[in-house]
């Protein structure tokens, strides 16, 4: 049983898995097509309802 | 972003896809290709001085078009890795001509136009699909007029506008306005240009252009070649004076945007696109719209939609808020066609339904509230994983282990699963990585035979 995780697409979502399984201690590899990571919601300003910054 | 970048547990592998993938849970086999940046990833310091040389605008994809970036960019400012990419299709080298100057103005000598893609041979026991979505095409609804009429945007685009760091800096300049003003630059570029070569000629005949003209046309005489250049030299200032003029008092009328209308259901939930729900639009556009507000509290937001649905956490408080102390008006309306004024304001025609009549108001920018889009690389990714895709183009999920995929071992989480927001896109990543760790460690998955009835 191999216990590395591959993770595909380095938006929100990619990013939150990757960084659970990195702080339980599990080897990760994220890839990403475009050259950084972030996806769409880099693209944002804020986010609702809190009107926090997205980055 | 950073923190994934620091973290000593996680590989990332940026401008990369995965080209293969074999085996099963507990022991897959991923061929990932590493393309070429054609910048030396760790020679590279991010500095920027390549794209400040670099002679070649490209649109700016991460502003959604709305400005410019060049051949050798970063995706954006603050991006993780911050290593600097070169865009083979606009590149002057890769474009066969002669250039060069980023790898002469790199300190670092980081640019390789010599690289070539790597490819990477992963083992891996369990795998986690993020792949997010699409923005839909609005021009695909040609009432909408998306792309002929300027001032009609994306809601993406729009984002980017209200960003600081986007290309209007966070004002609403109408784009229709930005293109006079780009206009107005170039002339000024160009009238410059002519100003220093009559200059020349000032200097050489020791008299200025425009006595030297009159004279030229009262003598009639088009038998000195240079004198000849230097009078068409000066037609063609005077030209571009005139061109430049009427623009210039028309750009001193500028003012940015007050009056936005968003338009709901772009594509969702429209029998001729996507019937579903795309879920996260409503509260997409009511949060731009109090953005645009206090980025300047005259700004006014018009909302039509069919419904706003406001289901989360804190989602109907906001839209109440936005009512009242964000000037955001709700319409119950479907728009039915956009046209433009002659001022190039957008104009709306669409049925008021509680009044039951039509009408028409005119507005100085109109916001698409596109649907969520599956992204173009789920159907290849879904045949390369051996997974099955649903009827809207989605990676097909058990209904009761939402996260599972058709293959064991294999977890979608995100818009990559079906359109959803930032907290429910965080909530299922979450909740793929404990699902995977449940593979892996086989601790916790009484479920997993389940897997395989994936509907």
């Amino acid at each position: 049983m191999n216990k590395d995780i591959l993770i595909i697409g380095g938006g929100i979502a990619g990013i939150q898995s990757a960084l659970d399984l990195a702080e339980m201690n599990y080897k990760v590899y994220l890839v990403e097509s475009l050259p950084s990571i972030g996806g769409k919601m880099a693209q944002l300003d804020k986010t609702f309802p809190t009107n926090d910054c997205a980055i | 972003m950073l923190d994934v970048g620091r973290h000593s547990n996680i590989e990332l592998l940026a401008y990369s896809e995965v080209e293969n993938i074999k085996g099963e849970a507990g022991d897959f086999q991923a061929t990932v290709r590493k393309k070429a940046r054609y910048v030396d990833e760790d020679k590279c310091t991010g500095c920027g001085n390549c794209a400040d040389k670099c002679p070649t605008t490209v649109p700016d994809a991460f502003n959604e078009g709305l400005s410019y970036r060049k051949a050798i960019y970063s995706w954006f400012a603050q991006g993780i890795p911050s290593t600097f990419t070169i865009d083979t299709d606009y590149c002057r080298h890769f474009q066969g001509k002669k250039c060069g100057i980023c790898q002469k103005n790199c300190q670092a000598e980081a640019i390789n136009f010599e690289q070539e893609d790597e490819f990477l041979e992963l083992d891996v026991g369990a795998i986690i699909v993020a792949t997010g979505y699409k923005v839909f095409d609005p021009s695909r609804i040609p009432e909408y007029r998306y792309k002929q009429i300027p001032n009609v945007l994306t809601s993406m685009e729009f984002e980017r506008m209200l960003g600081a760091s986007g290309p209007t800096e966070g004002h609403l300049e109408r784009p229709s306005d930005r293109k006079v003003k780009n206009q107005i630059q170039d002339l000024q570029k160009k009238l410059q240009k002519a100003e220093k070569s009559l200059k020349k000629y000032e200097e050489e005949y020791q008299i200025d252009s425009e006595s030297f003209y009159s004279q030229y046309k009262q003598d009639n005489s088009s038998e000195d070649k240079e004198k000849k250049k230097w009078a068409d030299k000066y037609e063609e200032y005077l030209g571009l004076q005139e061109t430049l003029r009427p623009l210039q008092e028309q750009a001193e009328k500028f003012k940015d945007a007050t009056k936005v209308a968003f338009i709901q259901c772009v594509g969702s939930r429209d029998k001729r696109f996507f019937p579903f729900c795309s879920g996260y639009c409503c509260m997409h556009s009511i949060k731009e719209a109090i953005i645009a507000h206090e980025h300047d509290p005259e700004t006014t937001s018009t909302i039509f939609g069919m419904d706003i649905r406001a289901v989360g956490k804190g989602f109907e408080e906001y839209k109440i808020r936005s009512q009242n102390s964000s000037n955001v008006f709700y319409k119950r309306a479907k728009v039915a066609e956009i046209t433009e004024a002659q001022n190039r304001n957008p104009v709306l025609t669409y049925e008021d339904t509680k009044e039951q009549k039509v009408k028409s108001e005119e507005f100085e920018l109109v916001v698409l509230a596109t649907a969520c889009e599956p992204s173009s690389s789920t159907r290849p990714l879904a045949e390369i994983l051996g997974i099955d895709i649903n009827e809207f183009g989605f990676f097909q999920t058990d209904y009761k282990n939402p996260l599972d995929s058709t293959k064991p071992g294999v977890f979608i989480c995100g818009c990559a699963n079906d359109p959803m927001d930032i907290p429910e896109s965080v909530a299922q990543a979450s909740s793929a990585a404990a699902r995977a760790v449940q593979v892996l460690t086989g601790i916790g998955d009484a479920r997993s035979d389940r897997v395989s009835k994936a509907s």
